[in-house]
């Protein structure tokens, strides 16, 4: 009875992730046929396929400059809001204060703001200030939703450490730096390295945002959307694919290295 | 803040005389939030002795143990190491090692690393760490092999020891010991309290060791303090804390006993009933209201045969065996419940109404 029960889950387990998979990537995979498309308009079936715009893609100086302008954005993004809610997740998960709880809400309420309503206001903001909008103001904006992100990303981690580790290593002689440097971020980095590729995926597909901050400067899903709106070429679901590719790679390559770090890690353990 | 002039040992006379303590606290108090966490406690602790702190949770021994740690710094009094005023000393720079409860090791580190750590601070060589960290994994009696385990791998009592062998790598003047046996199975801790010891002999250092239970401090103590609420009611050698507890609170935490309230009446004591008492002479307490206090063993079955200063009667409810002695629990006419132990070969062959008693110099009067 329990065998069969159990035989009976595992189907439905595995009918269920089947669906979801198929319900994710199909449209993936619908983006990527479309970019080898022969044809300049969106259509399916598609009748011939090419790589024409594939290396169109690939050798167009424009997209260079949106590329560069994209990672740029997202690497200082990236950097400061891993740096500001390292600090940040801290203050509010580690310490106890007056007004921690309160912080913490605050923290939470720019994540249901609607990008679009808040991309307005910063650009309204920036014009009050004189500062003409460019990637600069972006990275601005894109810091002030993807901070609290991060920083709740990093609490976690940091609500599941044990202070009491900072005090033995005082006890045993440490100072507060050699303390951060040997036990408090080895143990937080697991967080702070889901942050940093929070804070970069979500700067990298950023739309409203650098919509209404970017200014004469574009950035992927800047130029994805006008060219769909206006002027469709193959080259959009091509950039699409080629970005999701990357992305993609990055993670693997983030795992690959993770595994041979401990890998490498075992093997000395082993023969220590 | 103080000076380390300002400390009252070293102005102090009587310290010429009598060997100078390694901790010295002088009505040491600490307030959190307006409650007296650790409330004026005065103490000294000789180099080399092993000093168990013992009291219910929340009397304030943690609290006094992050104090001398430098965890905490006191609200009020001085705590003196070696006639050094070391109240706002941080933990970093104190002679001293806690062990904590959760033993607090590194999680993200092997054996010989969260051995090493204290060595690392101080910069000494990898080579020489290493064989220091082996050299301390033999003392606490850890295989060689562990060097590089992960020590969240380890089981309970080998994590125990590597906290040990790590403590004793910063090579401190005191150590502290925060109940760290107490997550441990009986048998375990039987063998670490036993072990303990036998470190604290071959190293000569300075142990103050605190836990809730009577039984772990009996074992390892020199000397025992008793805590509560913030407070030492009483310290002395386990001998003297077992035979002559300060006070119906300290007769009572250190194991079962039997109480009968007394109080004063013209010619001696007596009983609620109004039946006189006999008690050992000598007896001095302040007050009209006092207990006696009849430890188990001393309390036994009146026959013809053998009859008792002080007796009672009641009826048998209960029969316990503690392996070689059986211990039986009697409902006096009052509804009050005392306990009698005998040897197992004295079982008691009577009915359930039996007369218990117990002779004035086999009790102790406290106050209170």
């Amino acid at each position: 009875m329990q065998t069969v029960g159990r035989t009976r889950t595992h189907f439905l387990i595995r009918a269920w992730t089947a669906f979801v998979v198929l319900a994710i990537y199909l449209p993936i995979a619908c983006g990527a046929l479309a970019g080898l498309s022969k044809g300049r308009y969106f259509a399916f079936p598609v009748k011939i396929l090419s790589g024409e715009w594939w290396g169109k893609t690939w050798d167009s100086l424009e997209i260079q400059v949106l590329v560069q302008n994209s990672v740029l954005i997202a690497l200082i993004v990236t950097v400061l809001s891993v740096l500001f809610a390292f600090f940040g997740a801290l203050a509010f998960a580690r310490y106890p204060w007056k007004g921690r709880r309160a912080f913490q809400r605050l923290l939470l309420l720019p994540i249901f703001f609607p990008q679009p309503v808040l991309g307005l206001a910063l650009l309204l903001w920036f014009n009050a200030l004189g500062i003409s909008p460019t990637w600069k103001t972006a990275v601005v904006a894109h810091l002030v939703w993807i901070v609290p992100v991060v920083t709740l990303v990093i609490a976690i981690q940091v609500f599941s450490f044990d202070p009491v580790l900072e005090e033995a290593a005082s006890d045993l002689g440490a100072s507060r730096l050699f303390t951060l440097r040997t036990v408090t971020l080895p143990i937080l980095w697991p967080g702070i390295w889901s942050g940093a590729l929070f804070a970069f995926l979500l700067s990298w597909g950023n739309f409203p945002l650098s919509l209404y901050t970017a200014g004469a400067d574009s950035t992927i899903p800047k130029w994805l959307y006008s060219k769909m709106v206006a002027g469709y070429t193959p080259m959009v679901p091509a950039l699409g694919t080629m970005s999701t590719l990357t992305a993609a790679a990055l993670l693997l390559g983030g795992g690959l290295i993770r595994f041979l770090i401990r890998r490498r890690a075992e093997l000395r353990a082993r023969e220590g | 803040m103080s000076s380390v002039a300002a400390s009252p040992v070293s102005d102090s006379p009587a310290s010429l005389k009598t060997p100078r303590p390694v901790l010295q606290l002088v009505d040491v108090r600490k307030v959190f939030d307006g409650f007296a966490a650790v409330d004026g406690i005065s103490l000294d602790i000789e180099e080399g002795e092993f000093v168990t702190i013992v009291g219910p949770s929340g009397s304030g021994k943690t609290t006094l143990l992050r104090m001398l740690a430098g965890l905490e710094s006191p609200s009020d009094g001085y705590i003196t190491l070696r006639g050094e005023l070391i109240n706002d000393v941080p933990s970093n720079r104190r002679p001293t090692c806690l062990v904590f409860q959760s033993l607090a090791l590194f999680p993200h580190m092997t054996v010989g690393d969260n051995i090493e750590f204290p060595l690392r601070v101080r910069k000494m060589a990898p080579e020489e760490r290493r064989k220091r960290a082996l050299e301390l994994m033999a003392k606490v009696r850890l295989p060689e092999d562990y060097y590089s385990k992960n020590v969240m791998l380890c089981s309970g009592g080998e994590k125990q020891r590597v906290a040990l062998a790590r403590a004793f790598a910063y090579d401190p003047d005191v150590l502290f010991f925060d109940e760290p046996l107490s997550a441990l199975d009986y048998k375990l801790k039987k063998l670490l309290e036993k072990e303990l010891k036998d470190l604290h002999r071959e190293s000569g250092k300075t142990f103050v060791y605190i836990t809730h239970s009577l039984e772990e401090a009996m074992v390892m103590s020199d000397r025992i303090g008793v805590m509560r609420a913030g407070k030492v009611v009483q310290i002395g050698t386990p001998e003297q804390i077992y035979s002559t507890p300060a006070d119906r609170f300290v007769a009572e935490f250190f194991g079962e006993v039997n109480i009968v309230p007394i109080r004063r009446a013209e010619g001696g004591w007596v009983r609620k009933d109004g039946k006189p008492v006999a008690v050992a002479p000598g007896v001095s307490v302040d007050g009209d209201e006092a207990s006696v206090v009849i430890r188990p063993e001393y309390m036994r079955f009146v026959t013809d045969g053998a009859g008792a200063e002080n007796t009672l009667s009641g009826s048998i409810f209960n029969e316990y065996s503690l392996g070689s002695r059986l211990q039986y629990q009697v409902r006096s006419r009052t509804g009050r419940t005392f306990l009698v132990e005998v040897p197992r070969a004295a079982a008691w062959k009577g009915d359930g109404e039996v007369t218990i008693g117990w002779d004035a110099v086999n009790a102790i009067v406290v106050g209170g």
